[in-house]
C-alpha cells in the first residue's frame, strides 16, 4: 500500500498531465453546439461583459462602409417599396370589392442586436451578440443584416447569445438560385471568409456566373428569398450527379456590426407538423 | 511570495484581455497573434510541473470560452506545460546556478530568452493549428498559419517583454 502510494505520488505529474488531456479531449469532441452549456460559451456574463466593452469602442471603425452599405440597401428597398405599392394598387383596381388583401401579411419579426464579437479565423467560427433570453432571443432563430444570411442562434445566455457563423463547418443552410427550383445545401469549405460552397446541386441545370443565390425557405429559421450569394464558378464531382458551385457571399463578415434576429410566428406550427418519432411508432401501435 | 503571487494573477487577467482583442486580427486570413502564452513563458521555471499544467489548463480554458473554442486551447497550454522545462534546459543548460528564476530578457539576456520563447511560441501554434485542422483537412492553409502566427505571436510577445521592462526601471 506505501510502495503504491509512493509509486502515485512519484509519478502524479503523469496522472495530472492525463487527467487535463482527457477533460481538454472531452471538451473538444463532444461537440454538439446546441447541447453546450452557457458557462463555457462567449455568451456567458463575464465574456459579454468584456466583449461589450470592446465592442464599445471598435464599433465605430467601420462606420463609413457601413453607412455606404445601408444606403445602398435603403435605395434598393425604396425602389422596390415604389414597385410594390404600384402592384398592390393595380390589384385592388382589378379584385371586386368584397375581397379584400390582408393589410398584415408577416410571418417574421426582428429584434436589432449588435455583435459584440466576431471570429473569422477558426474552422468554427462563433459570433456573439449583445441580446439574450430577456430581449426575447431563443435558439436556432436566423441571424441576418442588411447584406444577408449571417448564422444562426444557438446558445443564449441572459444578455448576450451565441450564434453559429455562417463560416463554420457544422453550419448547412438550405439555399436555392434565384427565379428557379433547383436547390442545395451551402457550406463553408474553411478558407476564405468571402467564399463558401453550395453543394448538391442537380448537374442537369445550367448555372451562369453571378447568378443569386437564396434561401430556400424550406426550414421557418430563415424566410423564402433572402439573397446569400452569387455564383463564382463551379467545380465538377467525379462520379456523381451533382455539383458544387463557389459562392460569393454577400455578407462581409470581416466587418459585421449590426444584426437582426428573425422571430418566426410560424416556426412552432412547422415544428409541431413534423412528427416525432416515438409518438409516430405508439401511434401505429394503436 | 504574496506579491509574486498578485502579479502574476494581475498578469492572467491582462494577458487573456489582450488575447479577447488579439483574436480578433487576422492579418491576411492567415495570420492570428497568439500572446497569451507569454503568461507560461513568464512563470517562474522552478514551479512544479503539476502546478504548471494545472495553470495552463485554466488559462486556456478561460481562452477557450472567449474564442468559443472548446478544449483547443486547453489542451495545447497542457502541453506546452509539459514542454517549458525541457525548452529551457535546452537553452539554459546550468539550471542551478540560477534558481527561482522569472523568464524575461533581463533575467536570461536576449539571445537566451528569444530562442526560448519563440521555440515555444512555435510549439504551441504548431499545436493549436495541428488540433484545428482535425476538423479542416487543409495541409497548406494549415502550414501558412503556423508559420505566419508563429512569427507575428514572438514579434508581439518581444514587444510586451520589453514594456515590461521599462515599466520596472521606471518603478526603481
Amino acid at each position: 500500500m506505501k510502495e503504491l502510494l509512493n509509486f502515485l505520488i512519484k509519478h502524479s505529474h503523469w496522472l495530472v498531465f492525463i487527467f487535463y488531456v482527457f477533460t481538454s479531449c472531452y471538451l473538444l469532441f463532444h461537440n454538439n453546439p446546441y447541447q453546450q452549456h452557457v458557462y463555457l460559451t462567449s455568451a456567458n456574463a463575464v465574456s459579454s461583459s468584456v466583449y461589450n466593452g470592446i465592442s464599445n469602442v471598435t464599433s465605430y471603425f467601420n462606420l463609413r462602409d457601413i453607412n455606404e452599405d445601408l444606403q445602398e440597401r435603403n435605395a434598393l428597398l425604396e425602389m422596390e417599396v415604389i414597385n410594390l405599392r404600384n402592384q398592390v394598387n393595380d390589384l385592388r383596381l382589378l379584385t371586386a370589392d368584397s375581397t379584400s388583401i390582408p393589410e398584415n401579411m408577416s410571418q417574421y419579426e426582428f429584434i436589432v442586436a449588435r455583435v459584440i464579437s466576431n471570429s473569422i479565423s477558426s474552422a468554427h467560427n462563433y459570433i456573439t451578440i449583445n441580446r439574450g433570453k430577456k430581449d426575447g432571443i431563443r435558439p436556432e432563430m436566423g441571424i441576418v443584416n442588411q447584406n444577408g444570411i449571417v448564422g444562426t442562434v444557438d446558445v443564449v445566455g441572459e444578455h448576450a447569445s451565441r450564434v453559429i457563423s455562417l463560416l463554420n463547418n457544422n453550419f448547412r443552410l438550405s439555399c436555392k438560385v434565384k427565379g428557379s427550383d433547383s436547390f442545395g445545401s451551402l457550406v463553408w469549405d474553411g478558407k476564405s471568409p468571402y467564399y463558401a460552397m453550395l453543394e448538391e446541386m442537380p448537374r442537369h441545370v445550367k448555372y451562369h456566373r453571378g447568378d443569386t443565390i437564396v434561401t430556400s425557405g424550406y426550414s421557418a429559421v430563415f424566410p423564402e428569398g433572402i439573397i446569400v450569394g452569387t455564383i463564382e464558378s463551379d467545380k465538377k464531382e467525379v462520379a456523381d450527379n451533382f455539383i458544387s458551385l463557389r459562392i460569393k457571399l454577400t455578407t462581409d463578415f470581416t466587418q459585421l456590426s449590426t444584426v437582426r434576429a428573425i422571430k418566426s410566428d410560424i416556426k412552432a406550427e412547422l415544428d409541431a407538423l413534423i412528427p416525432d418519432k416515438e409518438t409516430d411508432k405508439e401511434g401505429l401501435k394503436r | 511570495m504574496t506579491r509574486n503571487v498578485l502579479q502574476f494573477a494581475g498578469l492572467f487577467v491582462i494577458m487573456v484581455l489582450a488575447q479577447a482583442i488579439c483574436s480578433k486580427i487576422c492579418l491576411f486570413n492567415i495570420a492570428v497573434p497568439i500572446i497569451f502564452i507569454y503568461f507560461m513563458v513568464r512563470l517562474p521555471i522552478n514551479i512544479g510541473v503539476n502546478w504548471m499544467m494545472t495553470i495552463g489548463f485554466f488559462l486556456g480554458l478561460t481562452i477557450d470560452i472567449f474564442n468559443n473554442t472548446q478544449g483547443m486551447n486547453a489542451l495545447s497550454c497542457v502541453i506546452l506545460a509539459t514542454l517549458r522545462r525541457p525548452v529551457f534546459r535546452l537553452y539554459m543548460p546550468r539550471e542551478d546556478d540560477i534558481a527561482d528564476i522569472i523568464p524575461s530578457i533581463d533575467t536570461l539576456g536576449l539571445g537566451v530568452f528569444f530562442r526560448y520563447m519563440s521555440t515555444l511560441t512555435v510549439i504551441y501554434c504548431t499545436l493549436l493549428f495541428s488540433i484545428q485542422a482535425f476538423t479542416l483537412m487543409n495541409l497548406s492553409l494549415t502550414i501558412q498559419r503556423i508559420i505566419a502566427s508563429s512569427i507575428l505571436s514572438t514579434i508581439l510577445i518581444l514587444g510586451f517583454d520589453s514594456l515590461a521592462i521599462t515599466h520596472r526601471e521606471k518603478r526603481l
